[in-house]
This record gives structure tokens, C-alpha cells and sequence, in this order.
């Protein structure tokens, strides 16, 4: 029962996210420009910061900005439809169901790593021309992936990581008929304090010590990393644990002061 | 006065929401965070730590920010308030009512240009005594002035448009890459460099980094005519366009549709 409520949902969401242009244009376009703007940037790098901060950069940048316009503002969306309360007092359980709803976003953005790396190796085809191999050499560059199980296990903790810290911005925002607002502010903070696009420690000491307390940091250095790291695993693995347990005292919070408030509905 | 009041309630309308904190964090501590962030990155892909031209660029981009959203979705928030029929057929000009929105849309971004001019230079150690504050504020007024030009053109396909946000996104993005605020037009293949002077912005850009670095403001004349000219380019665009896309608007019959 419950896995079914979870996949239905999860399908019905990639669907519904999917007819929508705004979505289509995180999922799609977003990528797309952010790796032109990311490959210009890095041009001057050499092909490891190539793969970390143009191909995956762009990918990570893709994925949040779905979140933010998806996972979290579908909660606005639901307001503004009327199904907001319905799907509060679904048997079901709404927790399921907005589990499903971010994971089946957060799935379905996962194909921005896949479009910004043939935008990557689009570019390079073309600027590279016929002054070296061209595509060959980049995809001989960037495709190698040292240790292919650790890569499918890494990007597993991101999803992990991502579908936690949606489900608790979407639980804040419940309270909120500002959603809108708070869902554009959260887009580059957190692409800039996690390092998505260059690493955390060009950052000054302060920012980096608030920058290793949030669980996307580590993620994202685990899949940047070659191979098993113990310490990122850790540490990634006592934060999610964390933001756990927040996003669990954050519902039965929420879910109280909605009862005694009774504005879920008020847009 | 009749145009200052209505775009003041025009300002107040957009704002209502928002208190004191909010307005400051959505206007002015948001953009500087974006500004921020484009210029650390500069920082480290350039392996430098002189990110003056970044700042300039970045602070310049703050503008498009509200001018592009707030004048390319001004039809799209009519439609959700239901008042898009009453506007459309009223005898008030749609450009004037276009012109009412921008108006405190651009103040606010002046100054929040300024403002984040001024923080990012001191965030990243630049003298803002060595900046030509006056002839840098005309720059920005140029730029503004132009931008508004490009984000009236867009207000206007959102009478037959119901795509606008994506629309000003993809332009936002195609300001980014193509007017040279974080690399040089240079680096991008020759035939797609006529987009770059195609658009506002490239010309304010190059004209307010060539004056903090310590050229005379008739040095960059030339630059600050191209960009009037590119301003009054898409304001004449947008007023053509205007009157045509009414028509569509009419005849599709679909303007009250989400």
C-alpha cells in the first residue's frame, strides 16, 4: 500500500511537472545555458575542473532549480487548485504523497546531468574543431568514470539528500502565502554556499563552516570523488540523519499549527 | 502627476505583499547574494583576485533582473488579477500602462545597482574613491533606460503569449552570456558576437568598467550612443509590435486563459 501510493504519485507528478513549460524549462533549457555559461567560465581549466564544474556544475544547478520551482512550489500549485487541503487529509497520508511528488521530480531532473554533458561535448565539438581530435578527445576526457559502482551509489546519496532537504522546505512553506517569494530566494544560496560551481573552499573560513553543516556540501564532494570517501560518507550520512529527524519534528510542528491556524487554503 | 500616481500604485500593488524585510531581501540582499556568487566563481576560474570588471558587470546585471521580470510579466499579473480585459479594452495606452509599471520598477533597480556596486566593492576590496560616481550613475541610467526597452518588447508578447516567464527567463540567461558580464565577448565564436551588440547592456557594460578604470566619460561616448540607440531600437519595436499584438489578443479571444 504504501510503495503504491508513492509510485502512483510519483508517476502522476513526472507528468504533471512535465506538461508544465516552466518545469520543461529547468529541465531542459536551464541546463543548457547554464553549461554554455559554465563552459565560457572554464574555458582556461584544465579538463578536471572541466568534468566537476561544467558538466556536473551545470547538472547540480539544473536539479536544484527544478526543486525550487517544482518540489517546493508544487505546494503553492496545490493552494492555488484547491487540492492542497484534499491531499492533507488524503487516507493515504500526506507525507507519503509529497514523497512521491519530490522524488518523481527529483528523478525526473536527473536528466539534466544527462543534457548538460551532450551540451558540453556539443561545444566542444565546435570550439575544439579541427586544431586537435575534437569530440574524441573530450569524450575521452570527461566520459572515463574511475569506479562506476561508487558514481551509481554517490549519485544515490545526492537523490537521497535532495528528496530530504525538498520535503523540508516544502513542509516550511506550508505555512507560508509567500511561497513564491521564498522558493526564488533559495535557488543561488544554495548553489553558491554548496559549491555546485566552484569548490567551498575559495570561500571564506565562516562560509565554509556554515557551508559543511549542510548535507548537499558532502554530497556533492562524494560525487566529485573518485573513489569511496569514508569521511564525506560520514559525515553526509550524520546530516541526513539530522535533517531527518528536522524534517520529521518540522511536520508534527506544521501539521499543529495548520490545524489551529486553518489558512492552508488562504492564498 | 496622474502618470507618478498610477505608477505608484502600480509599485504599492506589486509590493503589497511584502513587508519591510521582505522587499529589502527580495531587492537588494538577494541580488548582491547573486552578485556574489558570480564573482567568486570569476575569481577562481580566472585564478585572480582583482574581480573589479565581475563586480561591475554583475552589478549592471542587477538591473535586468527587475527591469525584464517586472515590466515582461506586467500583462501576466493583470490576467491573474482578471483586470487584462478592462486594460485591453480601455482607452488608456497599453504603452503608457507599460511605462506606469516600469517606472519605480526602475528606480528601485538603480538603486539597487548602486547598492550593490558599492557593497560588492567593498566585499572584494576595490576603492570605491577611484570610482566616477556621477558618470557611472548616467551609465546606469542608459542601461536601465535600455533594458526597459527589451523588457517593454517582452511585456508586449505577453498579451499573446501565455509562455512570458519562460520568455524572460531565456532572455535573462541570453543577457548573461551574451553581453560580456562574466567573459569576454571575445571568447565566443565570431558570428555569434552580433547577437552580443544586438543587445542592452554590452555597451553600458564595456563603458562603466573602461571609466573605473580610469578613462574620461567622452572617451566612451560612442559606446553610450550605441546603447541609447539600441534603447530607443526596441522601444520603437515595442511599439509597433503593441498595436499588433492587441489585435491578436482581440481576435484569439483567449486572453483570460491560463
Amino acid at each position: 500500500m504504501l510503495m503504491q501510493i508513492i509510485k502512483d504519485t510519483m508517476f502522476l507528478q513526472m507528468k504533471q511537472s512535465f506538461v508544465r513549460p516552466m518545469f520543461r524549462f529547468c529541465l531542459i533549457a536551464n541546463p543548457i545555458v547554464n553549461t554554455i555559461f559554465l563552459y565560457e567560465m572554464y574555458l582556461q581549466k584544465g579538463a578536471d575542473t572541466f568534468l566537476n564544474y561544467v558538466v556536473l556544475g551545470a547538472g547540480l544547478m539544473g536539479i536544484w532549480s527544478c526543486i525550487c520551482f517544482s518540489s517546493i512550489g508544487d505546494i503553492n500549485r496545490e493552494r492555488y487548485s484547491g487540492t492542497l487541503a484534499l491531499i492533507y487529509v488524503a487516507p493515504g497520508g500526506f507525507g507519503k504523497i509529497i514523497f512521491g511528488k519530490v522524488l518523481g521530480n527529483t528523478m525526473l531532473s536527473l536528466l539534466t546531468f544527462v543534457i548538460s554533458y551532450i551540451t558540453a561535448c556539443v561545444l566542444s565539438a565546435f570550439t575544439w574543431g579541427e586544431e586537435s581530435s575534437g569530440i574524441e578527445k573530450f569524450l575521452s576526457t570527461i566520459i572515463h568514470i574511475e569506479n562506476i559502482g561508487y558514481f551509481i551509489f554517490a549519485s544515490v546519496m545526492l537523490i537521497l539528500t535532495f528528496v530530504l532537504i525538498s520535503i523540508c522546505f516544502a513542509f516550511i512553506l506550508m505555512l507560508s502565502r509567500k511561497t513564491e517569494l521564498y522558493m526564488n530566494l533559495l535557488e543561488i544560496p544554495l548553489i553558491f554556499i554548496c559549491g555546485f560551481t566552484f569548490p567551498v573552499e575559495v570561500l571564506p573560513q565562516w562560509i565554509q563552516n556554515i557551508s559543511n553543516c549542510l548535507a548537499p556540501t558532502w554530497a556533492v564532494r562524494m560525487l566529485r570523488s573518485s573513489q569511496m570517501n569514508w569521511e564525506s560518507f560520514g559525515i553526509l550520512c550524520i546530516e541526513l540523519l539530522v535533517l531527518l529527524l528536522l524534517t520529521w519534528v518540522l511536520y508534527k510542528w506544521v501539521d499543529r499549527r495548520i490545524r489551529i491556524n486553518a489558512t492552508l487554503e488562504v492564498s | 502627476m496622474h502618470f507618478l500616481h498610477m505608477s505608484w500604485l502600480n509599485f504599492k500593488g506589486q509590493r503589497a505583499a511584502f513587508n519591510f524585510e521582505e522587499f529589502i531581501l527580495l531587492d537588494t540582499a538577494y541580488p548582491f547574494l547573486t552578485l556574489v556568487f558570480y564573482c567568486v566563481m570569476a575569481g577562481f576560474a580566472y585564478g585572480t583576485t582583482d574581480v573589479t570588471d565581475w563586480v561591475i558587470g554583475n552589478a549592471f546585471m542587477l538591473c535586468t533582473n527587475t527591469c525584464l521580470f517586472s515590466l515582461g510579466t506586467c500583462f501576466v499579473g493583470e490576467r491573474y488579477y482578471g483586470r487584462i480585459r478592462s486594460i485591453i479594452v480601455g482607452k488608456t495606452s497599453k504603452f503608457e500602462i507599460v511605462l506606469q509599471k516600469g517606472f519605480f520598477a526602475a528606480v528601485v533597480s538603480v538603486v539597487t545597482t548602486l547598492v550593490g556596486f558599492a557593497l560588492g566593492c567593498l566585499v572584494f576590496g576595490i576603492g570605491l574613491s577611484k570610482v566616477p560616481w556621477g558618470s557611472l550613475l548616467l551609465v546606469l541610467i542608459i542601461a536601465m533606460f535600455a533594458v526597459m526597452g527589451l523588457g517593454m518588447f517582452l511585456s508586449v508578447l505577453g498579451l499573446v503569449s501565455h509562455q512570458i516567464h519562460m520568455i524572460s527567463n531565456v532572455m535573462w540567461y541570453v543577457l548573461l552570456i551574451f553581453t560580456g558580464t562574466n567573459f569576454p565577448i571575445s571568447q565566443l565564436p565570431e558570428s555569434v558576437q552580433i547577437i552580443s551588440y544586438l543587445l542592452p547592456m554590452t555597451r553600458s557594460i564595456a563603458a562603466a568598467r573602461e571609466l573605473v578604470a580610469g578613462a574620461k566619460l567622452s572617451l566612451v561616448r560612442g559606446l553610450l550612443f550605441g546603447e541609447v540607440a539600441v534603447a530607443f531600437t526596441y522601444l520603437v519595436i515595442a511599439a509597433v509590435v503593441i498595436k499588433y499584438a492587441e489585435k491578436i489578443a482581440i481576435k484569439n479571444g483567449t486572453l483570460e486563459l491560463f
